[in-house]
């Protein structure tokens, strides 16, 4: 902190922030040159200070707003968000605590609805930093910081609406959030879809920040991740099913059935549970995790499978399957996970599905014309 | 890819079981570096996954000498591998057992964790389990700080946090009334760390762990008292402990006190590794080491994949389109599932042995609360208190399991347990398992030594016993006791004791100690004590120690460890009080449930 002390506090934003470009820059140029590295974290070490202040020292709204309009004309955060994984350890550190405060900011007399100004300023004019905090999941230096700047953007939904529907390249332009076309279908190459494969091929670090960001974008906006999967419901099921729920992965196997159910239960997502539980594929996914050798993916499956049985305007391919199995779901459902005695939640629900399953026709129905027979007028609220 | 990390360790003997996880030694291949590996049974804790990540992106933004190392993590199958720096001098508690630390040793500890407390604030990180337990020495004895397993990573360098998370003894008053805190609530713990360190416990070790969240509020700060300590040792804990976390130093100012300014090299610290060695080596313990083994199930998938496995007809093959009632759509007993679903591949043996190998048994593992009741796993030697971690329960959406709440509150039982199973031990340690008395630290004999050159020693080891034991004993026995006329007696046997003790320790002692010998000579009853000619009170292998390792000279005159050998007799105590007396533990240590249960339901845990 010495540097601070020597010269540090007389120093203005606008110049702390000129350096900071300039020395970036340096490292982009020549990656690894530990004098170039030392000068930058020194830079960023000092742009800390501005927007962070130290346990000691307190911040200046005046300096910070100041720090911030020096890096917005500098275009600083972009460079910075596309180099997290050049930067030494604790310059990847400090530009993570820069992000976070400058993206947070409101000056005093902001109002307090509107969204943050760095943000509104972003998803106008600059939402590449966004794509390119996204790719830094490419790296497993970068992962973790650039996770962690992203989920504090990701809570403002013009950040989402742009993480969800950009689908620019590598080098191109990334979407205005004024050029958004929400009902247009995905092509599935969008910086969205590269988290199925973050999740999946990444090492452990890497591939849990990943899901945490993931499940992140898919549950904090409810009325725009609906209709993001309601226009791109096979591409993102059928992503989700192979991909994460049959991953080899334990964790990223047990968190997005987890997950899965969170999407489907919730009330805002009513139509996309009612599409997902009328295919039998997925019904057989779901029960061959009944049988899965590892308990907690066992019990992560049964909360998607109570959707199945407890919904009451069946398919016939589920019915099908679900008639097709009766005896042996008759026989293992009260077996399964006994030993949870104390889960008295789990039990009734096992309980529920025993009857849903007794009461079963004979003979798959077709629901769509109108028939009363066999309507045992629960509806999938008394589960919900 | 998971698998390939795991391999590049070759995999040694058991350290210790940590709060939730068995920690091995290991040699990375790649440079032939020692490492400690951490594996957590994710199969076994309901935790959320993200809890545990919460943990690991704490430590793996940590880089500081004060602080333990973390290298890599990955995943086997369903164990999460944590990578850590390997530590050889063991924890400041492992350093205890042979003795208290000196004035000169704790100032050194405390001034190298002040400067870890220091980095990891600056950071923004609270530690929030600051005990003796997760002080780690290296061999040169060097001082780092471990397990971040409740740590704190604040947005803000100025937010506070509500959690509440940490082991009750150690915990500040304001983490206790959940009015928010911040990096002071680690100060505080550093105070009660040094305390243990000198004393061998914390203060309230002997109250149950439930009735201590009340009594630290409640109470006044603990002070360092007896003209044995200096007084700047004295104002260091007196700082340490302000009650007031505004008024309490920061770990900046506290690097200034003249009590750490003042302290020596780490390697001083050396003392105490060695002293622990031949402590060891002394008792002729012969270390039950645990190799780490691969568990290999079999094929044998269990009764649940046989012939009821699920039969799902191919909608689009025209052949299946049978009517369900049918029963030749039945599959046959034994037939394997796949076949019947083209979708399907067939599951290629040598996949399935992959797929296998990875659980610990082929029976699932037990609910927390069965766990709860199940010996814990430890070597010996290595105890630890188990910190409280607060399970993050909540179920994000819809609440749909959110009951399994109640089941996860405590996260991880088998520990609480083990903390009220430590207090309870007090009394029937002895006479339940020998062998644990002898290589256990029990908090209820203090290692704090009688001082040598008092008139009677057998008169002070005979006060001591009815203090630290007989009295103790007679108190549990009693309150775990409910038919009136047996109280009464109990009641007239301990104020006899009292009466004895107070005109003729002496003569206590020799009784105990008699009573001690007969009990050996019997071959029925010499099961209540050990039989060992190895005298196990914590106190005594100190002389051991002395007698056989000359060059000790120095610790033992700081200990004034010439204190006579018969204080053997004394641990064994209990046993001889209350013989066939083990179903008031298990009794106790229900009530203290049921008890813990309530506090917790209350507290909103």
């Amino acid at each position: 902190m010495a540097f601070f002390f020597n010269r540090g506090r007389s120093r203005q934003p606008a110049d702390v922030a000129r350096s900071t470009k300039e020395s970036l820059l340096r490292v982009q140029e020549a990656p690894n040159t530990p004098k170039a590295d030392e000068e930058l974290a020194k830079q960023l070490g000092q742009m800390k200070v501005i927007v962070q202040g130290t346990q000691e020292i307190s911040t200046s709204p005046d300096q910070v707003y100041a720090l911030i309009q020096a890096t917005l004309q500098e275009d600083l955060l972009y460079d910075l968000s596309r180099s997290i994984h050049l930067l030494p350890f604790e310059a990847r550190k400090d530009t993570q605590t820069i992000f976070s405060h400058i993206l947070r900011f409101r000056p005093v007399s902001y109002a307090p609805d509107k969204d943050p100004p760095v943000i509104s300023y972003i998803v106008h004019n600059r939402p590449e930093i966004l794509i390119e905090l996204c790719r830094g999941y490419t790296h497993s230096q970068s992962a973790m910081p650039c996770g962690v700047i992203l989920r504090e953007a990701l809570k403002f939904d013009v950040v989402t609406a742009v993480v969800l529907y950009d689908q620019s390249q590598e080098g191109q332009e990334a979407v205005r959030l004024s050029e958004l076309k929400p009902n247009a279908p995905q092509n599935g190459d969008g910086v969205f879809w590269n988290f199925f494969e973050w999740i999946d091929k990444g090492n452990f670090e890497v591939s849990a920040d990943a899901f945490t960001t993931f499940r992140e974008i898919l549950t904090r906006h409810k009325s725009l991740v609906t209709a993001y999967l309601a226009s791109n419901f096979e591409l993102f099921f059928g992503r989700f099913n192979t991909i994460l729920v049959q991953s080899d992965s334990y964790v990223t196997k047990r968190q997005s059935i987890k997950l899965l159910g969170e999407i489907l239960l919730d009330r805002a997502n009513y139509n996309v549970m009612m599409a997902y539980v009328e295919s039998g594929e997925n019904l057989k996914l779901c029960m061959k995790l009944l049988r899965d050798d590892r308990k907690m993916v066992q019990y992560e499956g049964f909360h998607v499978f109570k959707v199945f049985v407890a919904n009451p305007n069946k398919s016939v391919a589920v019915q099908r399957i679900l008639i097709n199995n009766r005896d042996r779901l008759l026989r293992f459902l009260p077996k399964f996970l006994e030993d949870r005695t104390d889960d008295d939640q789990f039990t009734d629900e096992k309980s529920f599905l025993v009857r849903q399953i007794e009461v079963l026709p004979k003979e798959p129905v077709d629901r769509s014309r109108p028939s009363r027979e066999a309507q045992s007028g629960v509806n999938t609220a008394a589960v919900v | 890819m998971a698998d390939d990390m795991a391999s590049r360790y070759q995999v040694m003997e058991e350290l210790g079981s940590g709060s939730f996880g068995v920690v091995y030694k290991a040699i990375d291949k790649a440079n032939g570096e020692i490492v400690a590996i951490k594996h957590i049974d994710l199969e076994s804790s309901e935790d959320d996954i993200a809890e545990i990540q919460q943990e690991i992106s704490v430590l793996a933004t940590c880089a500081s000498a004060f602080v333990t190392q973390y290298k890599a993590s990955f995943l086997k199958g369903h164990k999460l591998w944590i990578v850590m720096e390997y530590l050889g001098g063991g924890s400041c508690l492992d350093l205890l057992k042979p003795g208290v630390f000196n004035e000169a040793h704790v100032s050194i500890v405390c001034q190298q964790l002040l400067q870890g407390l220091d980095y990891l604030h600056t950071e923004g990180k609270i530690h929030r389990d600051v005990k003796a337990a997760n002080v780690l020495l290296s061999n040169t004895g060097k001082v780092k700080l471990a397990d971040f397993g409740v740590a704190a990573q604040l947005v803000n360098i100025k937010s506070q946090r509500n959690t509440f998370v940490g082991t009750p003894f150690w915990m500040a008053p304001e983490v206790i009334q959940q009015a928010g805190y911040d990096f002071k609530a680690d100060i505080w713990s550093l105070g009660i760390t040094a305390i243990e360190m000198i004393n061998g416990e914390p203060p309230h070790a002997s109250t149950h762990p439930m009735k201590v969240l009340f009594l630290i509020p409640k109470n006044p700060a603990p002070r360092l008292e007896g003209p044995e300590y200096s007084s700047t040792f004295k104002d260091f804990i007196a700082q340490c402990l302000t009650k007031d976390p505004d008024r309490r130093p920061s770990a900046k100012e506290l690097l200034k006190h003249k009590f750490i300014r003042n302290a020596g090299k780490t390697e001083a610290l050396q003392e105490l590794i060695q002293r622990k060695q031949e402590w060891d080596g002394g008792r002729g313990l012969t270390k039950d080491v645990k190799y780490y083994a691969e568990t290999l199930t079999t094929l044998n998938r269990g009764p649940m994949q046989d012939e009821d496995d699920w039969v799902f007809d191919t909608v689009k093959a025209p052949t299946m389109r049978t009517p369900s009632k049918n029963p030749s759509m039945w599959v046959p007993a034994g037939t394997d599932w796949t076949t019947l679903d083209e979708e399907e591949s067939d599951p290629d043996p040598a996949q399935l042995m992959e797929d296998l190998h990875i659980s610990p048994s082929p029976q699932p593992p037990q609910p927390p609360k069965h766990q709860a009741n199940s010996t814990v796993r430890r070597t010996p030697g290595y105890e630890r208190s188990p910190s409280i971690r607060r399970a993050n329960t909540k179920r994000r959406s819809s609440g749909v399991k959110q009951p399994l709440g109640l089941d996860l509150s405590f996260g991880n039982s088998p520990s609480t347990v083990r903390q009220f199973r430590r207090v309870s031990d007090r009394v029937s340690s002895a006479e339940v398992s020998p062998q644990k008395n002898s290589s256990v630290f029990d908090e209820n004999t203090s290692p704090k030594v009688v001082s040598g050159d008092s008139p009677s020693k057998e008169a002070q080891l005979g006060r001591r016993a009815y203090a630290k034991a007989i009295g103790h004993s007679c108190q549990e026995v009693l309150s775990t006791t409910g038919d009136g006329e047996k109280r009464d007696a109990i009641s007239r046997l301990a104020e006899a004791w009292s009466d004895l003790e107070m005109v003729d320790p002496e003569g206590l002692y020799h009784i105990v100690r008699i009573m001690n010998e007969k009990f050996q000579a019997d071959h029925r009853l010499s099961g209540l004590v050990p039989s060992s000619p190895q005298p196990d009170s914590p106190g005594r292998p100190r002389l051991v120690l002395a007698q056989n390792n000359p060059h000790l000279k120095s610790h033992r005159r700081r200990q004034s460890t010439t204190e006579p050998p018969p204080q053997s007799p004394l641990s064994n105590l209990p046993g001889q009080q209350v013989p066939g007396m083990e179903h008031t533990k298990q009794l106790s240590d229900v009530l203290y449930q049921r008890w813990a249960e309530g506090l917790r339901n209350r507290w909103g845990f």
